[in-house]
């Protein structure tokens, strides 16, 4: 239901912004030409005819065909996708590995100057945009120390020669990954941060943390074998859904660096008014988090009992 | 004669004020209420205080016209560094951007740009969402699903994203910023609003109300509203700072506030080539205006959540 | 005797039989036409082939200013824009063609002719044409491409022809209802895209979809991969007719972002860049590793949607006057292109075929007294608002200009869109731009003559078009009735001279679309100019004689 709702909503949205065949066709174009277009396009149509096309469409996975880059839009889109991800995976793995332990670091020693540290921290991460911090890390590694490039090979982290190769990526190019993950991950440091530190500390509280101490087991053990464990959970189901936010908010990003994942085409795809590739790239950040939101419920139903009998 | 130790009291008492009065600052949260101060300040009186106009150039001397162009006379000079960089002036102590035009000046300007749109968008979500959510909450049936469907699917669009395509729909504009802000977040409101109201109608006193056949709109009004305020109020200003990251990120891209206007993300757009050449300072003030604003707003937000929310009073 | 004389009167009219057959049958195979009557003398020159075909080698990236549509790969459904054409230089080749060595130069044609009558052309293919899979190329590919093309002009060309005769697998006649005098205008591959020849056989088992993600043609590269959008690659078709692709691979890449494409340049990444234009200029003029073309395009020009209605402040001539003279164009073109852009005159490039040239259009003087003057003579001593609408992404020349107008006492409000939305309205005319107080900056290098800028802006009839003058009506209907080429010249210029003369459009400078070149390109030094010379060409094609260092 929901989903339809969604389809609807960017359905009405998309036609909204503007006509796409004013803007291919330029100054001087013929009527005929004009018109085959729009007839190439669906758009001689009714509207109402062309809302249950695109919805008898997307029943069978079509997507339509992109308007500016002529060629069906699922196929451009899966193309892109890995890099979208890759990108979304490197940010994820930034934030976790920054914002992670200095969580727990925080929540163990709550409220010293370490904690006051630790919440500072996090709120920078969450105050600088990501375009900002993407800036500042092309001034500092990318023009005054000139360490991005690395590898030898003079290659820069701007251009992306070739994210779509899978194991040549990682080995060869990962320059490129770095400053547009880093910039990426910055944001979502600072939630893992602040998410890691409150669950450590529920967990930290609880009666079953205090039973094993009372048992006599070492602090260090507590701490590693016990509170880790049972923090996980909503860190992880957190993250989760970090990872899927930054996969789809990586637009801004992708254009400072050049990096031709989802982002870009969608702002590519608003620039020109194509329709089918703006509903499609949509449409499918807004299925990914609703397949996602339902799989969290659905693994919390399950994992719930487990952390209420632990307590 | 009074010893010392029998006027002590007075003097305990005295210090016992101090004490209280120190309690009563250092639970408030100076960092983010003197940057947010500051920057409203300089919003406010941005027209008086800016050393020059925001969108006509800085009249340049001969002496630079003739270092920068070798010509006697230029309708601006661009590009002039901060005071402290060697080619700086004083009367333009951050820098003159690629027209010429004052940086400070933009940059005090700017904080009004980002203030207005961020507060008044933040302001329409919430006003839209507080209503919708009490509406949802406290009707039901038919009200709460209609309401509740829209605010889900509203909920699975990124907001970058949909805010990217919004402003296709209107364009760039100070205003379609503003309108673009409101739309975006205001499920956010409903949302959180409405589970507050659902644990509220069960309440004693507003039984009492219903009993007492008192008008729903009084109820809602007079019983409803200013208890999910405290809700709502943590909300708002945490998404106080979302909502000028978001504008930021909109000016940015080009389709939120329009050049010449002095947006500070629009500003980082502009100069992003320039950076290339070395010229970091007009990138990196506006930068630090957003994460300033940013920081505050989110520290505030925070203070209050502490506040409010009384489980959480002694993390 | 008899026998001898016989013998050798024999052999004498034998050898005389056989050298007429011979120098004939010489002169058959060169210089017969095609077309019997009258004919156009066309001016087109010879294509220069290299008979000795060396070895490609090398690697060429591009960065090409936006994203990358596979649709560029088909020519049949060819845009009016003129980024296509790149691609077309690249994969396809058609009959005849700009290049280096003239405005119009032979290409799969070796001989092309048009009645004087202009109903009937026709062409001659060279010997031994193939496509990219080796397929023969014929005149059957010629007069399929023709019909069943859906691109640009296609109105214009399936209206006025009758029907396409193909005389054998190498000459073709086209035979049209009525005079099409533009016919060699609009075949050439400069200027439309139905001259670019589609191999029949493989679009038609490829489909629509197939033949853009994997485009076969008759041009010097052939497309080996491309991810949509963002890069495509391409490879030398060694057995091109006119010579051996010099670079054995290129790779085009889209890169939006002018400092992205810089940074690409200084790595050594990027080989050539396009549009390295506003900020980035400084930084590449000053790199001592790196080189550029100042690529000159077309001129910029103001335009006044709704001039001639009532309420409209620029009604008055002296306000357009005055626009001109605030215009400060010395110290525009030291700010915006480092001083390499030209001010200019005209509005129509001197490379387009009929412009009024240089010294026949001064360059608009600069006095703001005078123009001050004006504006109160008009009635306007305090100025008024106006919108201003720039060209995207020149936003800041926009800017630069009103805080020009502003010392007049026009007060221009920026109106940002982006680059299609502002196409659009352009496209519309009055439909899209629909206010009277408003400034419109444009730029449009189409190739075509001056008489195609003229179709587009300046007459009634255009729905593009933001000018509608009755002179200007009765000249152009007079340009569209004859067949005499000179007087149609005579008329073309005479309507550029009202424009100007009236100031319904205000030049303001040439622009310089410079090119960015990096140290792999050959030949050192100033030589790599030579890959500008085609006239009228916004991007350095042809592609063949584009040489680089062989190591990576």
């Amino acid at each position: 239901m929901t989903l339809w709702l969604l389809v609807t909503i960017i359905f009405g949205l998309v036609r909204l912004t503007g006509d796409p065949v004013a803007m291919k066709a330029e100054a001087g174009a013929d009527a005929a030409y004009v018109a085959r277009l729009k007839q190439d396009w669906g758009l001689d149509q009714p509207l109402p005819w062309q809302y249950l096309g695109f919805i008898g469409n997307l029943l069978r996975g079509d997507f339509g065909h992109s308007f500016e880059k002529s060629l069906p839009v699922r196929d451009i889109y899966f193309e892109r996708l890995p890099n979208s991800l890759k990108l979304g995976f490197a940010a994820f793995i930034i934030s976790i590995v920054l914002g992670v332990p200095l969580g727990m670091l925080s929540a163990l020693k709550v409220n010293s100057w370490w904690d006051s540290t630790g919440k500072v921290v996090a709120l920078f991460g969450l105050s600088m945009p990501g375009f900002f911090v993407g800036l500042v890390l092309i001034i500092v590694f990318g023009i005054h120390l000139g360490w991005l490039p690395v590898l030898g090979k003079g290659r820069s982290a701007f251009v992306g020669s070739d994210p779509s190769t899978w194991v040549t990526f990682w080995f060869r190019d990962w320059s490129h990954l770095v400053m547009p993950a880093f910039a990426l991950g910055w944001y979502f440091s600072g939630a893992m941060l602040r998410i890691t530190r409150s669950g450590m500390l529920d967990v930290l509280g609880s009666d079953y943390i205090k039973l094993v101490r009372l048992k006599g087991v070492p602090e260090r053990m507590v701490v590693a074998k016990h509170a880790l464990k049972n923090s996980m959970i909503p860190v992880l189901t957190f993250a989760g859904l970090n990872l899927l936010i930054m996969v789809n908010v990586a637009v801004v990003i992708e254009v400072i660096f050049n990096w031709p994942g989802v982002g870009q085409l969608l702002y590519d795809g608003l620039s020109n008014r194509d329709f089918p590739m703006v509903q499609g790239v949509v449409l499918m950040s807004g299925l990914m988090i609703v397949v996602l939101n339902f799989t969290i419920d659905v693994l919390y139903g399950y994992v719930d009992p487990r952390i209420r009998l632990s307590r | 004669m009074a010893t010392v130790l029998e006027r002590a009291p007075s003097l305990g008492g005295l210090s016992h004020v101090a004490r209280r009065s120190y309690r009563i600052v250092a639970d408030v949260p100076a960092i983010p209420l003197l940057i947010l101060g500051t920057l409203t300040f300089v919003a406010v009186f941005a027209p008086v205080i800016a050393p020059h106009r925001k969108l006509t150039p800085v009249k340049p001397t001969p002496a630079q016209c003739q270092a920068r162009f070798s010509m006697t006379d230029c309708p601006y000079v661009d590009n002039v560094p901060p005071f402290w960089m060697s080619g700086g002036r004083l009367d333009t102590p951050l820098g003159t951007d690629f027209l010429g035009r004052d940086v400070l000046s933009r940059l005090m300007y700017g904080a009004r740009i980002s203030l207005v749109v961020a507060l008044t968008g933040t302001l329409f979500a919430g006003a839209i969402g507080t209503l919708l959510g009490v509406l949802a909450g406290y009707m039901g049936k038919w009200w709460d699903q209609i309401i509740m469907r829209i605010t889900d699917a509203w909920l699975t669009l990124p907001s970058l994203v949909f805010a990217i395509l919004l402003s296709s729909v209107r364009g760039p504009g100070v205003w379609n910023v503003v309108l673009i802000l409101a739309l975006v977040f205001w499920s956010r409101y409903s949302r959180a609003v409405r589970g507050e109201v659902l644990a509220l109608r069960e309440r004693d006193f507003v039984k009492l109300a219903e009993i007492n056949g008192i008008s729903t709109r009084t109820i809602v009004f007079r019983h409803l509203l200013p208890n999910v305020m405290n809700t709502v109020m943590v909300l708002f200003s945490l998404q106080l700072g979302v909502a000028v990251i978001i504008e930021a990120s909109l000016s940015f891209l080009g389709v939120g506030v329009p050049p010449p206007e002095p947006s500070w993300g629009l500003m980082m757009a502009q100069e992003r080539e320039s950076l290339m050449d070395g010229k970091w300072w007009l990138a990196v003030f506006p930068g630090i205006g957003i994460s300033m604003l940013v920081l505050s707003a989110n520290m505030l937000g925070d203070w209050l959540r502490v506040r409010l929310d009384p489980q959480l009073r002694n993390r | 005797m008899t026998t001898m004389r016989g013998a050798l009167k024999g052999l004498l009219a034998l050898a005389a039989v056989f050298t007429l057959l011979v120098t004939t049958g010489g002169e058959a195979t060169a210089q017969k036409p095609i077309l019997s009557g009258p004919l156009v003398k066309l001016d087109i020159k010879p294509a220069q082939i290299d008979a000795a075909r060396g070895t490609s080698k090398g690697t060429l990236t591009v960065a090409m200013h936006f994203a990358l549509d596979p649709g560029w790969l088909d020519p049949l459904e060819h845009s009016y824009a003129v980024t296509q054409q790149m691609y077309d230089y690249l994969v396809h080749d058609t009959m005849i063609k700009p290049m280096p060595y003239g405005y119009v130069t032979y290409g799969l044609a070796e001989q092309a002719e048009l009645a004087a009558d202009f109903r009937r052309a026709a062409f001659r293919l060279r010997p031994g044409l193939k496509f990219h899979d080796g397929h023969p190329l014929t005149t059957a590919d010629v007069k399929w491409t023709y019909e069943t093309f859906k691109g640009a002009y296609a109105k214009v060309f399936h209206d006025k022809l009758e029907h396409i005769q193909v005389v054998d697998d190498r000459t073709i006649v086209f035979h049209f209802k009525e005079p099409f005098i533009d016919f060699m205008d609009l075949y050439n591959g400069g200027v439309s895209g139905i001259g670019w020849i589609v191999p029949k056989h493989y679009y038609e088992k490829a489909g629509r979809d197939g033949f853009k993600a994997r485009p076969i043609g008759a041009g010097p590269y052939k497309l080996v991969s491309q991810q949509a959008g963002v890069q495509m690659v391409f490879e030398a078709f060694e057995d091109y007719w006119r010579r051996t692709p010099a670079t054995k691979t290129i790779v085009v890449k889209g890169i939006r972002d002018p400092a992205t494409r810089m940074a690409g340049l200084q790595t050594g990444e990027l080989d050539l860049a396009f549009g390295m234009t506003g900020k980035v200029l400084p930084r590449l003029m000053a790199d001592a590793n790196l080189r550029w073309d100042p690529n000159f395009t077309g001129p910029w020009w103001l335009m006044f949607p709704g001039y001639n209605e009532p309420g409209s402040p620029f009604r008055d001539k002296r306000v357009r006057q005055a626009v001109s003279l605030a215009i400060n164009r010395q110290f525009l073109v030291k700010q915006e292109t480092q001083g390499i852009g030209k001010p200019w005159g005209n509005w129509i490039s001197p490379e387009n075929r009929d412009a009024l040239q240089g010294p026949e259009v001064p360059v608009p003087e600069f006095n703001l007294e005078k123009a001050k003057q004006l504006m109160a003579q008009a009635g306007f001593p305090d100025g008024f608002d106006a919108d201003y609408l720039p060209f995207p992404p020149y936003f800041d020349m926009g800017e630069r200009i009103i805080t020009d107008l502003r010392a007049i006492g026009i007060r221009g409000r920026l109106q940002s869109l982006e680059g299609p939305a502002f196409r659009a309205k352009i496209g519309q005319g009055r439909k899209g731009i629909p206010g009277n107080r408003t400034i419109v900056q444009n730029i449009d290098p189409r190739a075509g003559g001056a008489k195609a800028n003229l179709a587009v802006y300046a007459v009634c009839g255009s729905s593009a078009s933001f000018v509608c003058e009755p002179q200007i009506e009765a000249l152009w209907t007079k340009h569209q009735a004859s067949l005499d080429l000179g007087e149609r010249e005579r008329l073309v210029k005479a309507i550029q001279r009202i424009l100007l003369d009236e100031h319904h459009f205000v030049p303001v400078y040439w622009n310089p679309f410079i090119h960015g070149v990096g140290p792999r390109v050959l030949p050192e030094g100033q030589g790599f100019h030579r890959y500008w010379d085609t006239l009228n060409a916004p991007y350095p094609w042809p592609w063949e004689i584009w040489e680089v260092k062989a190591d990576r």
